[in-house]
């Protein structure tokens, strides 16, 4: 070896690394950073392992969203099983936005070449990019419902508010660019429609009620829930996207609205970070319809009295009829009433402008309280044959005025005069009579009488909103809702139901109903029941020779030469006992008539009982029971007894309210 | 070494190289080719077609004299019934426009029959279509409604110069109004999901719930006429059974449709006159 290679070895040997065993300064950095490692690897095991399900249902949460669709509500039927309120489908022609990512952003991209063009020829004024991304979505939709414009015919527009509130809010919904197609419509979109489109044809539910205005302050009305109430296996915190339901808003709708509400269906689906739907559902539960209601009306009674109210009589007023033996409610008519089909999907402002004119909203049968006039007469007889005050003999001169200090009281124009015994008092309604008995009497036990078949409270039908302002008068509640004196003038008026007495056509056709059966309360029900007991109560607290006075006194309102009700109330083939009424009521302009007529038939075994009110429409003109309300109550005792004499038309429903 | 890696992939390097160029190749280019592709693929199709008829002309040619007498006497009945139809339609058909003109029913769209052979029948998960001998040729249009004796037969999807291919009813892809014989309601028809040689489906939705369609009770489905494609009237099947839908409003059944549908030979092209 020479030097030089000697040299060069010597050199290239001092450029090998040297290793040595242990070095105390890189051991401590290995142990560093094993030490950190191990930290590491911990903090991940930690995390992974026993956090597990909180990651994991964060993850679930972040890319799972659920879609609810409330199911059909229950129908309600009426005591025959006819249907009163169902559903009908709701064709709409909807676009599935999450399936059109892709033309969104092509027409943003489009857009935003457009403008910028634009800008480089002197147009400054470019949109920011959401605005041009509502501009991009709009077009798109609109290019799709020009689709669908041509081949129905019509020309809708996109509402683009709409569009970017139901794109914000509800993309994984469909859609609706069309409601409520016509059958031609819907069948030239299934025909001409590609099959595999975003845009398809959908189904929805509605309401549907087969009598239109038939019972229509008692089956209520329903409005669209945007909010649909679920139940708790979607209170998982999953993001919920629910599809609108509808809520009963009146009547039987909102009364049952708990058993009628249909279940709602499900579908959880996998979404990517834009919120766009992945196919298909993760979960699915199909909706259930809700549980249906029987109700305790009878349609045909209900028509003849709303028919006879609307086209004989064409005044306001309200008509009840009520099985006397179950104290199930057969006929609950109010008019004015409105059309339930025009509340569906959603009333219009004409329409509720029409129904606020008309004073429609208002249920005359239980919402608002009346001055029962001459009806409470028989309160006054029921109060003083149980005294002892009056008897069935017990005659009363008179010459048609009765002086309470130096006020008149006067019969009605045509009233008898003379001698009057208890039942031509009854049947010819002779205010004079009562006057003279019932300040024999004394306002307390005139009141009592009243109580006693629960007419100063609210009888509890299962129907909301039931008036509970009915007022019994008496020296004690004068003295504290007024700070009065009570006067003879008072007794003289609450003894043939004038003055501050108020109650409820529906108090006075559940009274007549307790009368029938000779008992003190009834306690009315909308919902049928096959075999339901029948009521008990109290007893009217009369001698059979004193109550078959009163019946007898009552026929005669109907039969007798007297008669208030002779003729209008007379029904071929059926002994009917009432009682005609006619009270004032101070309103602007004047005074208007009252018109009332109660009564039960058949006497002999008393099955269905009534309370007809009229309301009159023209200050200061007569509107007297017998002339206005009779004729209601005979419309609906005729159609009874025509169904009760050809026997059931069909087999009783049985109807299962819970399935 | 590098030399020979590069030749085992020189055949995924030229699919790749294809592939990029036929990416970036213009729309009309690509759709030229398509189409010829087709055309060029037609006259096989066509030619396979007519041979098939020479063979069967000739395999009748085979028959025996007493055959071949049986078989015009057959046809000879055969011809007298027909004729006697046509004298019972001729007649309905006067009823029908009596009662049309009585009810002031709106005249529905005039067609044109075009019949025409069938060259090739696709059954299958994928496809359920005929291709038939007639096209451009003959003016058929996209959309036409194809018929034949047993009722629907589809519709037309693609025109070609000389050929056309026929939907099947019984493809997921044809959907249309229907209803049921003796109602006026329209419900929704669909093919169903068919499998080779199984018997062909469909699917109806929207249907009322007082229809009650059982296999012992089976309902006809004819097309409604509404939806502004078919006319009126014309077989779709029969609803063998039905079951509540998903929103407790409407039906979904299981519609039959006739098994010929898949041994076709000759069908009928109904050519609107006055298209929209």
């Amino acid at each position: 070896m020479s030097f030089q290679d000697s040299q060069r070895t010597a050199r290239s040997g001092s450029m090998v690394e040297a290793h040595t065993t242990f070095q105390p300064r890189v051991f401590f950095f290995h142990f560093v950073i094993a030490v950190l490692l191990l930290v590491l690897i911990a903090g991940f095991a930690y995390q992974q392992l026993t956090k597990t399900s909180l990651y994991h249902e964060a993850e679930r949460v972040q890319s799972q969203r659920r879609i609810l669709v409330p199911g059909p509500r229950g129908n309600i039927y009426d005591r025959e099983g006819r249907t009163l309120v169902g559903n009908r489908g709701r064709l709409s022609v909807i676009l599935n936005l999450d399936e059109l990512r892709a033309e969104f952003r092509r027409e943003y991209l489009q857009i935003r070449k457009n403008y910028r063009d634009a800008r480089d020829a002197d147009k400054p004024d470019m949109p920011s990019s959401a605005q041009m991304w509502r501009i991009a979505r709009a077009a798109v939709v609109q290019r799709y419902l020009d689709q669908v414009n041509a081949i129905i015919g019509r020309e809708v527009r996109v509402d683009r508010a709409h569009l970017h509130r139901s794109f914000s809010q509800e993309r994984l919904l469909p859609y609706t660019l069309i409601e409520d197609l016509a059958p031609q419509e819907y069948a030239q979109l299934i025909e001409r429609l590609p099959v595999r489109s975003p845009l398809q044809v959908f189904s929805t539910n509605t309401r549907e009620y087969p009598y239109g205005s038939a019972a229509a302050h008692t089956i209520g009305y329903v409005r669209i829930d945007s909010d649909p109430e679920t139940d708790e296996a979607t209170d998982d915190g999953l993001t919920t996207f629910k599809m609108k339901g509808s809520i009963g808003v009146n009547g039987l709708e909102k009364q049952f609205d708990h058993i009628l509400q249909g279940e709602p269906g499900t579908s959880v689906f996998r979404v990517d970070p834009d919120g766009y739907r992945i196919n298909p559902p993760l979960e699915k539960r199909l909706p259930r319809q809700g549980n249906k209601i029987v109700t305790s009306l009878d349609i045909d009674l209900q028509l003849a009295a709303e028919k006879c109210m609307e086209v004989e009589i064409q005044n306001p007023g309200a008509a009840v009829a009520i099985d006397v033996r179950t104290g199930e409610v057969l006929v609950l008519a109010s008019k004015p009433d409105y059309n339930l089909n025009d509340f569906v999907p959603r009333i219009s402002a004409s329409t509720v402008a029409d129904l606020n004119a008309r004073r429609a909203w208002s249920n005359l049968a239980l919402n608002g309280v009346f001055p029962p006039g001459s009806t409470f007469k028989l309160i006054t007889a029921i109060a003083g044959l149980r005294a002892g005050v009056l008897t069935p003999e017990s005659v009363y001169t008179t010459d048609n005025v009765y002086r309470v200090g130096k006020h008149p009281f006067r019969d009605h124009r045509g009233c008898v005069s003379g001698d009057i015994d208890f039942y031509l008092a009854v049947e010819n309604s002779v205010n004079t009579y009562f006057i003279h008995y019932g300040l024999l009497l004394g306002p307390e036990r005139i009141a009592a009488e009243a109580r006693r078949f629960h007419l100063h409270e609210p009888t509890g039908i299962e129907l909301p909103s039931e008036v509970t302002r009915m007022i019994v008068p008496d020296p004690a509640w004068k003295k504290k809702t007024k700070g009065e004196s009570w006067f003879d003038g008072d007794t003289a008026n609450l003894s043939f139901g004038q003055g501050y007495v108020e109650v409820t056509p529906l108090q006075m056709a559940c009274f007549m109903a307790s009368l029938a059966r000779g008992e003190t309360h009834t306690r009315p029900t909308l919902i049928h029941e096959e075999n339901r007991p029948p009521q008990r109560s109290a007893p009217i607290g009369l001698s059979a020779e004193n109550y078959r006075a009163l019946i007898d006194g009552m026929e005669l309102v109907v039969t007798g030469q007297h008669g208030s009700a002779r003729g209008p109330g007379n029904v071929r083939g059926l002994r009917v006992a009432g009682k005609t009424g006619t009270a004032q009521r101070e309103v602007q302009g004047g005074k208007i008539e009252l018109a009332w007529f109660v009564g039960f038939a058949p006497v002999e075994q008393p099955e269905i009982a009534f309370a007809v009110l009229i309301l009159g429409d023209t200050p200061d003109e007569s509107y007297s029971g017998g002339r206005y309300a009779a004729p209601v109550a005979r419309a609906i005792l005729t159609k009874w007894l025509e169904k009760k004499q050809r026997g059931p038309a069909t087999p009783p429903v049985q109807f299962n309210l819970r399935r | 070494m590098s030399l020979r890696r590069f030749d085992q992939a020189k055949p995924f390097v030229t699919l790749g190289i294809i592939v990029a160029v036929w990416l970036v190749l213009p729309a009309v280019f690509k759709s030229f080719v398509r189409v010829s592709f087709f055309e060029l693929e037609a006259p096989v199709e066509v030619a396979t077609s007519y041979a098939r008829d020479l063979q069967e002309y000739w395999a009748l040619r085979m028959h025996s004299n007493e055959a071949l007498v049986e078989a015009g006497r057959d046809l000879a009945r055969l011809n007298a019934a027909y004729e006697l139809r046509i004298q019972e339609n001729t007649a309905l058909r006067g009823e029908i426009e009596r009662l049309d003109a009585l009810m002031r029913l709106p005249t529905f769209i005039d067609y044109r029959s075009e019949p025409a052979r069938v060259v090739r029948r696709d059954f299958s998960g994928w496809w359920q279509r005929l291709i038939i001998r007639k096209g451009q040729n003959f003016r058929i249009t996209v959309g036409a409604p194809v018929v034949f004796t047993g009722g629907v037969v589809g519709r037309i999807t693609e025109v070609r110069a000389t050929t056309a291919v026929v939907e099947l009813i019984s493809s997921q892809n044809v959907r249309l109004a229907a209803v049921i014989e003796g109602d006026t309601r329209p419900i929704s028809f669909q093919g169903g999901l068919n499998t080779s040689f199984a018997p062909p489906k469909g699917v109806v939705e929207f249907m009322p719930l007082d229809i009650f369609a059982r296999p012992n009770a089976r309902k006809r489905l004819v097309t409604s006429g509404l939806g502004g494609v078919f006319p009126p009237g014309l077989t779709l099947g029969y609803v063998t059974h039905s079951e509540l839908g998903a929103d407790g409003l409407y039906q979904t059944g299981v519609v039959e449709l006739d098994p010929r549908l898949s041994s076709l030979t000759e069908v009928t092209v109904l050519v609107p006159l006055n298209p929209d």
